[in-house]
């Protein structure tokens, strides 16, 4: 059985649809991102989840039980707001108490609770300081434990990285994923950032103006994304829009011919710039001769843009200390033929 | 060169701009101050001699202990009642939109703009015309009116600046509204309560205008009395039930600044 279950929703606002016909199942443990650019309706839904938007038709379950119309507070979910939301006029502890008190429980028991969240996210030292004497990080964790303290069916997490620097945005999202997967708590997280995503998701739904785009886990929807919206949103690709011939090759433009997997016809064919590699000798299998139209150098690896006779294609290739190509220098690539992937549609 | 001899003639100035400001603000409560401990029959500047005779005449003047005290209490009830009706039209104007909020935001606060002597004399015609005049609550009605802009305003201001999602995040954490309420939203809006209700007070308690218009027989409040006083007196005893006023006014925001800090009133 799902933990949560959106059966149809649509969210308007007047004649516009923030949020249209949006089913999914979240497994239990299952750790869901939605993805999107802003304003595609992934946010919206996260609150229709929490109860905090009406959907304006179609059903929301949590654990089987219909709470479509139930008011937040009658909802078993725990959130983490964007901007941590921690009340300011309350200790570290006795936020994290907060939703065990309106529970109802026992205040040996709320300590008891308190205690294991504040050791959870390793921060008992500051039980009580309050928010503003905390720094990002540790008011995130602050948030995740009061969401965590009333041990809710379904953790919501709405941008929990963007308030924090890119450096310990990096080490806090490996450091929260494998804490969410040794709780084993279900969880539904909403981003813009594609690599925190894949990095981060089991599975992933990629929304876009209101709608699904694709469901699937991060390699999935990496290495054969259902659109062309999906394949230029997640990472970096060339995008060719050409013909397949009776012998199943694709060709684009003068020059570029590579096998596909594929009927005659019109098709679309992207290819990670990871399957572009330079080459000594023009002429080899699939070779192509190409002129750099920009280098950027990113330490470790070097991203180029290319001009194929007319066509843009990209790649990421390692180049010794001050070897890479500069500008409008003509170079020779090839393109690994596993690596093309015809669009559906 | 030139431009440093500009800099110091503007860095005198503003000196004495400075200087001139606060001697006009502090010594018209000085001169009363000072005043209030003459030996004197009449209220002379600079007073000479020193004693306390006027301040016991004023703890035993009973108009002025009993107006001292009218005033007290009503701009006490009145502060409280209008902090109340004004928080929830703040929280009617901040959080919902509905059919004529602009129209009703502009009279709430319409008070402000309008005189308060035309004020004063369209309430003596509407309390005559339902029947309150020369009534106490007509009197009170009469100091909300004028009280309610100062705390809408501010409690706007105080609702507007509250984050949302700290109420959201409440009931994410199961509680309803009323709680939500109580332990979230009234503690993070007290500093501004506080604010409007200082607001409000001193609205009510140092108003004679509005005051002398709705009049009610046997009952004056402190400002008209003295002002009706000095009119035909001239004893120094006015000045010091002034004084007593400005030594309570003065303990209170002491008060208020050990509890929470003025900077964070205003």
């Amino acid at each position: 059985m799902s933990v949560v279950s959106l059966k149809n929703i649509s969210k308007m606002y007047g004649a516009t649809a923030a949020v249209e016909s949006v089913s999914l199942d979240v497994e239990k443990g299952e750790l869901l991102c939605l993805l999107g650019p802003s304003g595609c309706g992934k946010t919206t839904t996260l609150r229709m989840v929490a109860g905090f938007v009406k959907p304006t038709s179609g059903t929301v379950e949590i654990e089987g039980k219909e709470v479509t119309d139930l008011a937040p507070y009658r909802r078993d979910t725990g959130m983490v707001f964007q901007s941590y939301a921690l009340f300011p006029h309350m200790t570290v502890a006795q936020n994290i108490a907060f939703g065990l008190e309106n529970l109802g429980k026992p205040p040996k028991l709320r300590e008891q609770r308190v205690q294991e969240m504040l050791e959870l996210i390793e921060l008992a030292h500051l039980s009580r300081r309050y928010p503003a004497e905390l720094s990002g990080g540790q008011q995130q964790r602050v948030a995740l434990a009061r969401a965590l303290a009333m041990n809710p069916a379904v953790l919501l997490l709405d941008e929990p990285f963007s308030n924090l620097d890119a450096q310990l945005r990096v080490r806090l999202r490996e450091d929260l994923r494998s804490l969410l997967k040794r709780i084993q708590i279900t969880t539904l997280f909403v981003t813009h950032d594609q690599e925190e995503a894949l990095m981060f998701a089991d599975r992933i739904m990629v929304m876009r103006n209101g709608g699904v785009e694709q469901v699937g886990t991060p390699s999935e929807i990496y290495e054969t994304p259902a659109t062309r919206f999906v394949a230029e949103f997640i990472g970096w690709c060339s995008i060719f829009d050409g013909m397949v011939n009776g012998q199943g090759e694709f060709s684009v433009g003068d020059s570029i011919r590579l096998p596909v997997d594929a009927g005659p016809g019109p098709a679309t064919v992207i290819v990670r710039p990871e399957h572009v590699k330079p080459v000594e000798i023009p002429g080899q299998a699939h070779a192509f001769e190409a002129r750099v139209t920009s280098s950027n150098y990113h330490g470790s690896l070097c991203r180029l843009r290319l001009d194929v006779s007319g066509q843009e294609v990209l790649m990421e290739a390692h180049y010794p200390h001050g070897r890479a190509p500069k500008v409008n220098e003509r170079i020779a690539i090839s393109i690994n033929s596993k690596g093309v992937r015809r669009l559906p549609g | 060169m030139n431009s440093d001899l500009i800099d110091t003639v503007l860095g005198v100035a503003g000196l004495a701009v400075r200087f001139t400001v606060y001697v006009m603000l502090i010594s018209p409560a000085g001169i009363v101050v000072l005043a209030s401990f003459t030996r004197e029959d009449t209220l002379s500047f600079l007073p000479s001699g020193f004693s306390l005779r006027w301040y016991e005449a004023a703890f035993s003047s009973s108009p002025f202990m009993s107006a001292l005290w009218t005033s007290s209490q009503l701009a006490i009830v009145a502060t409280i009642v209008v902090l109340i009706l004004g928080t929830a039209a703040a929280f009617a104007i901040a959080r919902y939109r509905f059919k004529g909020s602009s129209l009703f935001q502009s009279l709430v606060l319409s008070p402000l703009i309008v005189p308060i002597v035309v004020l004063g004399l369209g309430l003596l015609q509407f309390l005559a015309w339902v029947g309150l005049s020369n009534s106490f609550v007509g009197l009170f009605v009469g100091h909300l009116v004028i009280m309610l802009p100062y705390v809408v305003r501010t409690m706007i201001g105080g609702l507007l600046v509250l984050n949302r999602a700290l109420e959201e995040a409440a009931m994410n954490l199961r509680a309803r509204p009323f709680r939500v309420f109580r332990r979230i939203t009234l503690p993070l809006l007290a500093p501004s309560l506080i604010t409007a209700g200082v607001f409000a007070f001193v609205t009510s308690f140092g108003n004679v205008t509005l005051s002398s218009f709705l009049a009610v027989t046997g009952t004056v409040t402190l400002p008209v009395q003295i002002f009706t006083y000095v009119e035909y007196s001239y004893e120094p005893i006015v000045a010091a039930v002034s004084s007593i006023v400005i030594a309570v006014t003065i303990v209170v925001i002491l008060i208020i600044e050990r509890v929470i800090g003025v900077d964070k009133l205003f």
